[in-house]
């Protein structure tokens, strides 16, 4: 066997707060072959970003200290001056982040960024090193490298920015490269383009790479060993394909059951609940079947032709430049007690469409009618009653509550707003939506930051509750959870759905929470649906080339499936921004089933 | 990283703790507190009538009798700075008040309606911020009249288009936020989403500014009062007391030192205190 690169023992990291130390990661030990790729995985707090950083030393001095031996190829980091330690990051480590969008200098071409690394650290003349960024560019798969040299980091997409993140990371061939949830911030197509050149690069370039993820996906694709997190101790380590068939800790097997599967509701009907794993036993319980929840009345949400542009102005003038095409003549209805999940990648217009739902935004032309009223020409006073039967909840749940209000006010305040109740009968109705999302009646005069963000989304779902809506619009509501916060949380929205016959549009870009929660499916591309029908036939037997690509991208927490997936193309989403006299296509629906609706498609596709 | 901050204090307590770290604020605390004190008890404190002319102890130099000297009419400095004190910071804060209750609802209007009325007022304050500040409360106290009372009018509404633009850059930063969003389409009028939800989260950067202007309200008012714009004899203020000072500078250059000193100390205060605030409420560094 042989010796480790990365050799970790009892690395313990606290952190000085008020005067006592307090770890955040505890004594875990492990190490990584050469040429092998070991994840850490864990949710938010378990102490895996971390131990990244202790590795790079990157932790402020004055109030960490790191504890235990890190030795890399044999050599104790701890004990290493701060200016050799300098010499070995960016030389034998390299580290890659989660934002590629903030992590390179705006006001530097991508170029001069990474010759600068060469000449810093390779010794290279400039030629040389313009010779070898180009090189780079090329390994890491950024099409026509040379003329992409001398654009500014604006002019990329984030997932070319994550390439040329990583095109510096392997500028000084290091030993190790730590990525730090290199792709969480990236679209799914994207995010498998990533994973696929980091699996490439680590076979040409021979080295290791740890990988941190809070993705049992992303872990499937690309680990070979595993080492699972929980709150700063290491609870499980193993071979990727044992941890995965075999789970020995109970919380390895409640994130494994919490994790979303593609494909597992084939052959099901409605949605269904995620399985709930006794915190005792390990033993996952089945998840009751879902009645049906659907009436098939009059829908009570009708969008007909909704379009939203949105102006670029530019000069002195501020003459108009072009327009974004956000979201481009799309047409759907949901009915009671119904799901229709819509899905995209960022920039594809669902959160927009979204937002003219309720209102947020002004659509440009089209009509939206809820329960047959129509509320793009309503009055401001008549409104704000529809409003009423119509709320919304949020992605980021941090940021979502007023965070100088008791939550028990912010609770309150639409019934006192609407007058639906008096100030007292409205503390009692805060108590009780409180116990209908499962937290205590009791925190009402707690502030937001006393809660977790699981905690927070509950509350936010309990507020969108209070004037008892038929309708709610989540925009990528579970996006910002940990997996099993995610799986609790969906749960409760189906455990409302069937109480209260609740309408969803659920926005998303998770195609593996999608297939779970949603009745109907809505694909959008580029502002457009370009397919839509029922959740079953849009999983089962997709039509529209995008509908076939973003399946296929999604990652499958199976380390056995890894080999039989196919190669991806490398491109990039194209941008909705048109000219002025840009003609909309038309492009005409056909049916390829019974509530099955897919948009034809262009010879771009071919 | 969330890891780190994983006990969960309140804002308010963490940056509580943050700023009793910072020992220039608390000198700054400590040093406005003292003031503030003078202020307040000076009948106690000040050994002489302030007001109490007297010809045999005309600019007598610093002594066991006078600590700091007497002035031209013989009146005792140490009292009379005691007395002034309640003057300049009376026209600081004051100003102040007045330049926050003038500045922020401008700002709130022009951040969160935007369009037309956004660029009305943001072109009036930009008229106005062309115009050096002191310059501005030196003409509008002019035209308003010599008295203590309209320098610090004059001083609040010269220093109004700092609070107007600072709240609106705050407004526009946090309209953005969900929470705002989220009272949207809860139905919220605007009155109640400016006063509950933008209002309350705009408000600390002001704080620490107005921290900052009562410093250069106080240098304002001690130059209104050199001038004889402001506090009007035989009434003190520091800077009414430099004024007549300066007839004396030669024979008697305590009368300058003293106020010099006060208004040098009272504003130092100020800036650290206000400087310690503004680091303590920057989420970006601990």
């Amino acid at each position: 066997m042989t010796p480790p690169i990365l050799s970790v023992t009892r690395l313990r990291t606290s952190f000085h707060n008020d005067g006592i130390w307090t770890p955040v990661v505890r004594d875990i030990s492990f190490d990584v072959a050469p040429k092998t790729t070991v994840a850490i995985v864990g949710e938010s707090g378990s102490g895996k970003s971390m131990t990244a950083l202790s590795i790079m030393r990157l932790l402020p001095g004055g109030n960490s200290k790191v504890e235990g031996r890190i030795a890399l190829a044999g050599r104790s980091l701890l004990d290493l001056p701060e200016k050799e330690m300098r010499s070995v990051r960016g030389n034998e480590i390299a580290m890659i982040f989660q934002e590629p969008m903030t992590s390179l200098n705006p006001s530097l071409t991508i170029g001069f960024q990474i010759v600068e690394a060469l000449i810093c650290h390779r010794n290279m003349s400039r030629a040389e090193a313009e010779a070898e960024v180009i090189r780079l560019l090329e390994r890491v798969r950024i099409p026509s490298a040379k003329a992409r040299f001398n654009d500014y980091p604006h002019r990329l997409s984030g997932g070319m920015r994550q390439r040329v993140m990583i095109a510096m990371a392997l500028a000084c061939k290091p030993k190790l490269l730590i990525a730090d949830e290199p792709t969480t911030a990236l679209d799914v197509t994207i995010q498998a383009q990533i994973l696929e050149l980091i699996r490439d690069l680590q076979e040409e370039e021979g080295m290791a790479v740890l990988f941190i993820t809070h993705d049992m996906g992303v872990v499937a694709e690309i680990a070979d060993r595993t080492i699972v997190m929980l709150r700063g101790d290491l609870v499980e380590s193993g071979d990727t394909a044992d941890i995965f068939n075999n789970p020995q800790h109970v919380y390895t097997r409640s994130l494994l059951s919490a994790v979303p599967k593609l494909g597992s509701m084939t052959g099901k009907a409605r949605p269904l609940r995620f399985p709930v794993v006794d915190q005792k036993t390990g033993i996952a319980a089945e998840p009751p079947a879902g009645f049906d929840t659907i009436s098939i009345a009059r829908p009570i949400l009708e969008v007909k032709n909704l379009t939203k542009y949105f102006d670029i102005r530019k000069g002195v003038l501020r003459g108009l430049a072009g327009r974004v095409h956000a979201v481009e003549n799309i047409s759907f209805s949901i009915h009671r007690g119904e799901t229709l999940a819509l899905v995209g990648e960022s920039g594809c217009g669902k959160s927009t469409t979204g937002r003219s739902i309720v209102r947020l935004t002004e659509p440009t032309s089209g009509s939206i009618q809820l329960a047959g009223e129509d509320i793009l020409n309503t009055g401001k006073s008549s409104f704000r009653d529809t409003r009423k039967r119509m709320q919304m909840i949020f992605q980021d749940p941090y940021a979502s509550l007023n965070p100088r209000m008791r939550i028990g006010e912010s609770i309150a305040e639409p019934m006192i707003a609407h007058a639906t109740e008096t100030p007292k009968r409205a503390r009692e109705r805060v108590g009780e939506l409180l116990k209908s999302v499962g937290l205590s009646a009791e925190i009402y005069d707690r502030y937001p930051h006393e809660f977790s963000g699981g905690q927070r989304q509950r509350i936010c779902i309990a507020r969108a509750l209070s004037l008892g809506p038929e309708l709610i619009v989540a925009d990528e509501a579970v996006s910002a959870l940990d997996v099993s916060i995610k799986a609790q949380v969906i749960n409760l929205m189906l455990d409302l759905q069937e109480r209260l016959k609740l309408a969803f549009l659920f926005i998303s870009h998770d195609m593996a929470v999608v297939e779970r929660i949603s009745h109907r499916v809505a694909v959008m591309y580029l502002g457009e649906i370009v397919e839509i029908g029922s959740r079953a036939s849009v999983f089962g037997n997709p039509q529209h080339p995008y509908t076939k690509r973003l399946l296929s991208a999604v990652p499958i927490p199976d380390p056995g499936l890894r080999v039989s997936k196919k190669r991806l193309v490398n491109d990039e989403l194209k941008s909705p921004i048109r000219a002025l006299d840009y003609q909309v296509p038309v492009r005409p629906f056909k049916q390829v089933g019974p509530n099955h609706m897919v948009q034809e498609w262009g010879a771009e596709w071919a | 990283m969330s890891a780190v901050a994983s006990v969960q204090k309140s804002p308010f307590s963490r940056q509580l703790s943050k700023f009793t770290r910072n020992r220039a604020a608390v000198a700054g605390a400590v040093i406005v507190g003292l003031f503030v004190a003078l202020a307040i008890f000076a009948p106690l404190i000040a050994p002489y009538d302030p007001f109490q002319t007297s010809f045999t102890t005309v600019r007598k130099p610093p002594s066991v009798r006078f600590w700091l000297g007497t002035d031209e009419l013989g009146r005792d400095i140490f009292s009379r700075m005691i007395y002034g004190a309640r003057a300049s910071l009376m026209a600081g804060g004051v100003s102040v008040v007045i330049a926050v209750i003038v500045g922020v609802p401008f700002g709130l209007l022009a951040g969160y309606f935007g369009g037309w009325i956004d660029s009305i007022i943001s072109r009036l304050i930009d008229a106005m911020l062309a115009i050096p500040f002191l310059i501005l409360a030196i003409s509008l106290a002019a035209f308003l009249g010599a008295s203590l009372t309209n320098a610090m009018i004059a001083i609040g509404l010269s220093a109004a288009p700092i609070f107007a633009r600072l709240t609106r850059g705050q407004v526009l930063s946090v309209k953005a936020e969900e929470y705002v969003e989220a009272a949207h389409v809860i139905g919220l009028r605007h009155t109640r989403i400016i006063l509950h939800y933008i209002l309350p989260n705009s408000i600390p950067p002001v704080i620490v500014q107005a921290t900052l202007t009562i410093a250069a309200a106080i240098i304002a008012e001690a130059s209104l009062s050199f001038l004889g714009l402001g506090q009007q004899p035989p009434n003190p203020s520091w800077g009414s007391m430099l004024n007549t000072a300066k007839n004396f500078i030669s024979q008697a250059p305590w009368m300058s030192l003293w106020p010099g000193a006060a208004i040098f100390l009272a504003v130092l205060g100020f800036n650290l205190l206000g400087d310690g605030l503004r680091d303590a409420i920057d989420p970006r560094e601990y």
